[in-house]
């Protein structure tokens, strides 16, 4: 990104965190089938890149999405992962398990024609069972659309902090 | 504990518990199955130029695998000689040396000692590096993929893979472009034993349906008639289940190959173009095989799907945890729109989110933990389904049973398991050779059984 980008204002800026808190809010509360419907747009590429460590002087260019990635998904793709949690056989979610998303550093910027390209960090805390607990940290690169009066998101592109994932799965939505 | 009948029976088909949580077990599987036996490194598409390496594990050992300008493949200890400390700490590029970051030692791609910082001024050139090399391991190749063995004695790798090269040729040379793999793979910890999940691939057809219910609905097709394991499925009739002298084994859905993906015009289509080439090379019988879905385990700890193409290695951390890493196989003269998505495919179901992979995790690490408690693993595991329903075939080597839900191939991994555990070399192993299957004891049951459709 470049330093020149334009910030929104702080109406804009409100809007999107308003916007996240309550995604934050669906996902927390099971409500996947709200979430894709409302705030999924229809053209959407949801994608969850893996890097390699690399040496600095390593002049490959970074995973496209033509190469792996732990999710690399339209909108059809990602409705089969919601359906999915609404079968009653995913034995692992019964009893379901907890989680809770920490937002921040959300810089939202103005992309022109009513999108906005938007930057934020990501906690994860994950529980299920007794004492089984998980932390995932994340960057997120959006784009978003403005769709009536609120936002849908368009490209989502979820950067992994950790290369070996300390945990059974990253079965979830961020 | 070497020699212990108890923790395998091979004629009750039943495993101690403790195989799964004992510390000292584990240490002896260390030492007689990970010290000894052939283990995947990675493939030639991994590395494919000279001077390309991968760093990878042999069980909790860090291996370097650098492709070496005469165009084969060398793999050395990944810790460097004066101190000790991890020489390359990078998943991949390309290196004509690797520089230990404590001291500045400099090792060749080979693992040879080259040069050390002020030679002539501190060592006074009197340092040998020539007895410095990185400790170095086997490599062999077979169509591809790269194995390792930190075992002089041990047998060469085509004849650690033996018969089951008959199974693997079917898919790795197939019409004759074979199989590759598409990294960088995904890595994990899961909280269980290596041979959980060893098992669950080799051989557990059973777990589909039930496990995997909510994925298979979703996904539709061939398989979703498996969910919920109902009764009226003619089950023999779907499929057939191995397993080979070394352990490794598979089971196999007839025409299912590409039956988890859902967008999968272009592997059907690679698969349809090409099966009458294999039948042509390898027979009807092989023919069948090419076209079917794989669940298959090489012994030890490699593992992968044939059809949904993912691709696994079960790296050991102790006897309670693993690192998983997960790759893709394509055929390497598909075209690349053909390669891409089967990748994301074969990640969408098995990768670290996978729709069906996501499922298993805790089947993986519940039946590990609940041995903490001492009542509990004072007790035993059976895998005695289809036992008798199999036996020696006269097309197919190795030993074959009747249906893909049954457990011939985890009673042949864990035949081979014992017979590693208890053998104190590779000498001792060898003096089996003709003898390995007499615990499958129904020797007529194909014969009776193929006599009898006639």
């Amino acid at each position: 990104m470049s330093v020149k980008q334009i910030s929104v204002g702080p109406d804009v800026q409100f809007a999107i965190e308003t916007h996240y808190r309550a995604e934050v809010r669906l996902w927390q509360t099971g409500q996947y089938r709200e979430w894709l419907k409302d705030m999924v747009a229809e053209d959407i590429h949801y994608w969850m890149p893996i890097y390699e460590q690399r040496f600095l002087r390593d002049r490959r260019s970074d995973p496209t999405p033509d190469d792996a990635a732990i999710y690399n998904d339209d909108y059809g793709e990602l409705d089969q992962r919601v359906e999915r949690l609404y079968t009653g056989t995913v034995w692992m979610e019964d009893p379901p398990s907890k989680i809770r998303y920490f937002i921040g550093n959300v810089e939202a910027f103005d992309a022109g024609k009513d999108e906005f390209d938007v930057y934020s960090n990501l906690l994860v805390y994950r529980n299920r069972r007794q004492l089984e607990t998980t932390v995932h940290t994340l960057g997120r690169e959006d784009s978003l659309r403005r769709v009536g009066d609120g936002f849908k998101v368009f490209r989502r592109k979820l950067l992994l902090d950790a290369r070996v994932t300390q945990d059974k799965n990253l079965y979830f939505f961020c | 504990m070497t020699g212990d009948p108890r923790l395998v029976d091979t004629i009750e088909s039943s495993q101690s518990r403790e195989i799964f949580w004992d510390k000292d077990v584990y240490d002896l599987e260390l030492e007689r199955i990970f010290g000894r036996a052939w283990l995947f490194l990675g493939h030639e598409s991994l590395l494919p130029k000279p001077g390309d390496f991968i760093t990878t594990y042999m069980a909790e050992d860090k291996v370097i695998l650098s492709h070496q300008p005469d165009g084969s493949f060398r793999a050395f200890i990944n810790s460097c000689t004066h101190r000790g400390n991890q020489i390359c700490h990078a998943d991949s590029g390309n290196a004509k040396a690797f520089v230990c970051n404590y001291h500045g030692w400099v090792y060749g791609q080979d693992g040879s000692l080259v040069d050390v910082p002020l030679e002539s001024r501190c060592y006074h050139d009197q340092l040998d590096k020539s007895r410095l090399a990185a400790k170095p391991v086997r490599v062999e190749t077979y169509k591809g993929f790269i194995f390792g063995c930190g075992d002089a004695d041990a047998p060469s790798l085509e004849e650690y893979l033996g018969e089951f090269r008959w199974y693997l040729d079917t898919i790795w040379e197939g019409a004759g472009g074979g199989l590759e793999l598409l990294g960088p793979p995904m890595k994990s910890i899961l909280a269980c034993n290596w041979k959980v999940p060893t098992e669950n691939f080799v051989g557990d057809g059973y777990h589909v349906g039930w496990t995997h219910a909510g994925a298979l609905a979703g996904i539709g097709g061939e398989l979703a008639g498996l969910a919920g394991n109902r009764a009226d499925i003619p089950f023999e009739d779907l499929g057939l289940q191995f397993t080979t002298r070394h352990g490794h084994g598979f089971g196999v859905i007839d025409n299912a190959a590409p039956a988890i993906h859902v967008k999968r015009e272009g592997w059907a289509k690679y698969l349809a173009e090409t099966r009458a080439e294999v039948g042509r090379k390898f027979g009807p019988e092989r023919e069948r095989l090419y076209v079917g879905h794989w669940n298959c385990s090489i012994f030890p700890s490699c593992s992968f799907l044939y059809g949904t193409n993912t691709f696994k290695v079960w790296h050991p951390r102790g006897p309670h945890e693993i690192e998983v890493w997960t790759y893709t196989m394509v055929p390497r003269d598909a075209d690349p729109e053909t390669k891409s998505t089967i990748q994301r495919e074969a990640t969408r179901s098995f990768g670290t989110a996978g729709t069906l992979e996501s499922d298993d995790g805790e089947n993986m690490s519940s039946a590990t933990h609940v041995n903490r408690g001492n009542i509990t693993r004072d007790g035993r595991m059976d895998s005695s389904m289809g036992a008798g329903f199999e036996g020696p075939h006269p097309v197919y080597p190795g030993i074959v049973g009747s249906s893909f839900i049954g457990e011939t191939s985890h009673r042949g991994f864990y035949r081979f398991w014992k017979e590693m555990l208890d053998a104190p070399d590779w000498t001792a192993v060898k003096a089996n050779d003709n003898t390995w299957d007499s615990v499958f004891t129904n020797r007529e049951y194909w014969t009776d059984k193929l006599d009898a459709v006639e």
